[in-house]
């Protein structure tokens, strides 16, 4: 029905501002008619008031004892009815003294004195048995001779409507010559002040996943077009930085995915050539096969990745104790250790809980302390504290590696970023540990973060919301 | 023991059928869902491997056809697709377990073993790979009479070999089932391997005969012969 009515915004603004108008002028219409009507009225009362004492003046008792007049000036005549006056003459009695020729014996009303005495003071309208409409008033008189009558006046009020017709017609030509030039000035201001939505849409129409960095033109930063572009704009900066993140994802993992592949060709292609006996050939497939288990791999993390930015992952939300869990991934990951003669210490308390999904936050522990004991040199020394910081809970991982410098340190959470990308693609990683556990703190609404200085090695610090202590105490413990 | 494959890439169907053969199977192969369907229906097998993208009818499709039919015959679904309700699905539409690709074909020959309840060892009874003797009661181990002392972690990791001995075990079984690790994406194997060297220094080292082996791209397995 709405849609029916006007199909687009502007339309819709302007009908509606144009019926508002018409219906208040319609509305001032109505009371300048009725206050002018009431006042031709009071005009029409304040004639008859004159003309009752010029006929009462004229009044007398003719010599046959009947009411005469001295004067039939200014009574209705036979050519202009609309024009003079209609006059009644009773006696108390209620019998009829004298009528003016023109009324053909219609009588002006009922008999006087049957009304009540106010009335007699105030005009009435009423309309003729011949259906023409009058004002008339009816007021006592007493004659010369003492006696008391009656004299009754009315008007044609045809004159009277003739002029309030014309007044209303006035009016209602007036009307629609005001409102159809403002229904039009209206429409063209609007479409004017709705123009740049149109150029808005042209634009936004054009914008593809190609071109993603092309912006809404914005005239006015602070009316509302300007805020709708504004917000537009930063969706499509946001949509474009994804879709940025998206491509170099891909390109990254096919990259990744060619080094694997490149050595399975070329051990295969090399082996076929050259020919051997079986334990060569038994020797060749083993080393595709760790090829293809590192492939099998790095499929496995990227669709870890894709499902987590697809938000496919669902937590499976318990109370952890993040020392607990630091423990555990420590004591996995602990042989690592021990065959590099690292000393790995777990510490802090274990009465802090967060709420956290076991499995998703234990990768990110196992991958962090994994990266330590990776990077740290033999002998080296690998610290783990949990501890309370407000109404946080921290887990570092301290190392004794090479550090990492600043121009680094903004981007190892990024996926496939190795500082040294012949060393650790040798040791199997493929880049993407920390961007996992990245991933896997942020689902926990924690922050991850570095801090580093070239020869003194990296701490990482995990920073989780707290949820609550428990009562039972636990002692510090340590492998 | 009769096995169906219903695998539409030739050559995954290829060397199922292969493998699956040299471990004494005798095995049909079916490229379709309709196809697979048509030989389950009419034939007895002991096991179905079904591949869940199938051209024309799908895997699930095919399974819950023939669970509707009473078919109670044990399937092993396999699938590229391991989302958790991926999993349900198909656990749900009958299947008795499910196998990710790519998988290791030890893993796969594994998981066909556990289904058709065939190697059921007593896990009291004492196992004995060549001179080595594992009391998985007493949880001690001794070679050639020597009582040899290792971890418990070591332990089970012996245990395991030895109970699938002469057979390949994967680094992935070993994270599973060893390791109780229920993601494939933690980094394990360098775990595994230094417990493999660990365990192979105490019970191999001193000993002229080698019985820990490792098979190269593939896995580990406990073997009194050379490979």
């Amino acid at each position: 029905m709405r849609r029916l009515l006007a199909p687009n915004l502007r339309t819709r603004l302007t009908v509606f501002y144009s019926l508002l108008l018409v219906g208040a002028l319609l509305l001032y219409a109505a009371c300048v008619s009725v206050f002018f009507l009431h006042n031709l009225r009071e005009e029409v009362d304040a004639s008859i008031d004159r003309d009752l004492e010029t006929v009462e003046g004229n009044l007398f008792i003719g010599s046959s004892g009947q009411i005469e007049l001295n004067s039939h000036e200014g009574e209705a005549d036979e050519d202009e009815p609309d024009r003079g006056y209609f006059l009644e003459v009773w006696d108390q009695e209620g019998s009829l003294l004298y009528r003016t020729g023109q009324l053909e014996g219609q009588a002006l009303g009922q008999v006087p004195g049957s009304e009540s005495a106010r009335s007699h003071r105030e005009a009435i309208s009423s309309r003729l048995p011949s259906g023409m409409r009058v004002r008339m008033m009816t007021r006592p008189h007493h004659m010369p001779g003492g006696k008391s009558v009656f004299v009754r006046l009315a008007v044609s009020e045809r004159p009277l409507w003739r002029e309030f017709w014309e007044m209303v017609t006035v009016l209602g030509v007036g009307l629609p010559l005001i409102v159809i030039p403002i229904f039009v000035t209206g429409y063209f201001v609007a479409s004017k002040a709705l123009s740049p939505v149109d150029a808005m849409a042209r634009r936004a129409a054009h914008i593809t996943a190609e071109q993603l960095h092309e912006r809404l033109e914005i005239r006015n930063p602070d009316d509302e077009l300007g805020q709708l572009g504004t917000a537009f704009n930063a969706t499509l900066a946001r949509l474009e930085n994804s879709f940025e993140q998206l491509r170099r994802f891909t390109a990254d993992a096919s990259h990744e995915l060619r080094t694997p592949l490149t050595a399975i060709r070329s051990v295969g292609e090399v082996s076929l050539q050259k020919g051997g006996d079986n334990t060569y050939y038994r020797d060749i497939i083993g080393s595709m096969l760790e090829e293809t288990n590192r492939l099998t791999r790095l499929v496995d993390s990227l669709l870890t990745m894709s499902r987590a930015d697809a938000g496919r992952i669902t937590l499976q939300m318990t109370a952890v104790s993040l020392l607990d869990l630091a423990t555990e991934a420590a004591s996995l990951l602990e042989v690592l250790a021990e065959e590099k003669e690292q000393t790995l210490h777990v510490e802090g308390t274990g009465l802090t809980l967060v709420n956290a999904d076991r499995t998703i936050l234990r990768q990110a522990l196992v991958n962090l302390i994994d990266n330590a004991v990776k990077f740290s040199p033999m002998k080296g020394d690998i610290q783990i504290r949990v501890f309370e910081e407000g109404t946080e809970v921290v887990l570092e991982v301290r190392d004794s590696g090479p550090g990492i410098s600043p121009e680094h340190q903004r981007k190892i959470f990024e996926r496939f970023y190795r500082i040294d990308k012949a060393r650790t693609r040798s040791e199997g990683g493929a880049g993407l540990g920390l961007s996992i556990a990245q991933w896997a703190v942020s689902v926990h609404r924690g922050t991850i973060e570095v801090k580093s200085e070239p020869g003194t090695g990296s701490i990482f610090r995990i920073r989780l919301p707290r949820l609550a202590a428990t009562k039972s105490a636990a002692p510090p413990s340590s492998i | 023991m009769k096995i169906l494959v219903v695998e539409d890439e030739p050559k995954v169907a290829g060397a199922l059928k292969e493998g699956l053969e040299s471990e004494g199977y005798e095995v049909t192969l079916a490229a379709t869902g309709e196809e697979g369907f048509f030989h389950a229906s009419s034939q007895a097998f002991d096991l179905v491997i079904l591949d869940i993208m199938l051209p024309g009818r799908d895997g699930i499709e095919v399974l819950q056809t023939l669970r509707r039919q009473g078919a109670r015959l044990p399937v092993l679904l396999l699938t590229a697709k391991d989302a958790v309700e991926d999993r349900v699905l198909g656990l749900d539409a009958g299947a008795d377990d499910y196998l990710v690709k790519p998988f290791a074909f030890v893993e796969l020959s594994a998981r066909i073993r556990a289904l058709l309840r065939r190697n059921k060892v007593d896990s009291d009874s004492a196992l004995r790979v060549g001179d080595l003797e594992i009391d998985p009661v007493r949880r001690t181990v001794t070679r050639d009479g020597h009582r040899i002392e290792i971890t418990a972690r070591e332990f089970e990791l012996l245990e395991y070999l030895a109970r699938n001995h002469n057979r390949v075990v994967s680094r992935e079984m070993l994270a599973r089932d060893v390791w109780k690790e229920t993601t494939r994406a933690t980094p394990l194997d360098n775990v595994i391997d230094v417990h493999v060297a660990r365990l192979r220094r105490k019970i191999d080292d001193p000993f002229t005969s080698k019985i820990l082996h490792t098979v190269r791209g593939v896995g580990f397995t406990l073997s009194e012969g050379e490979l």
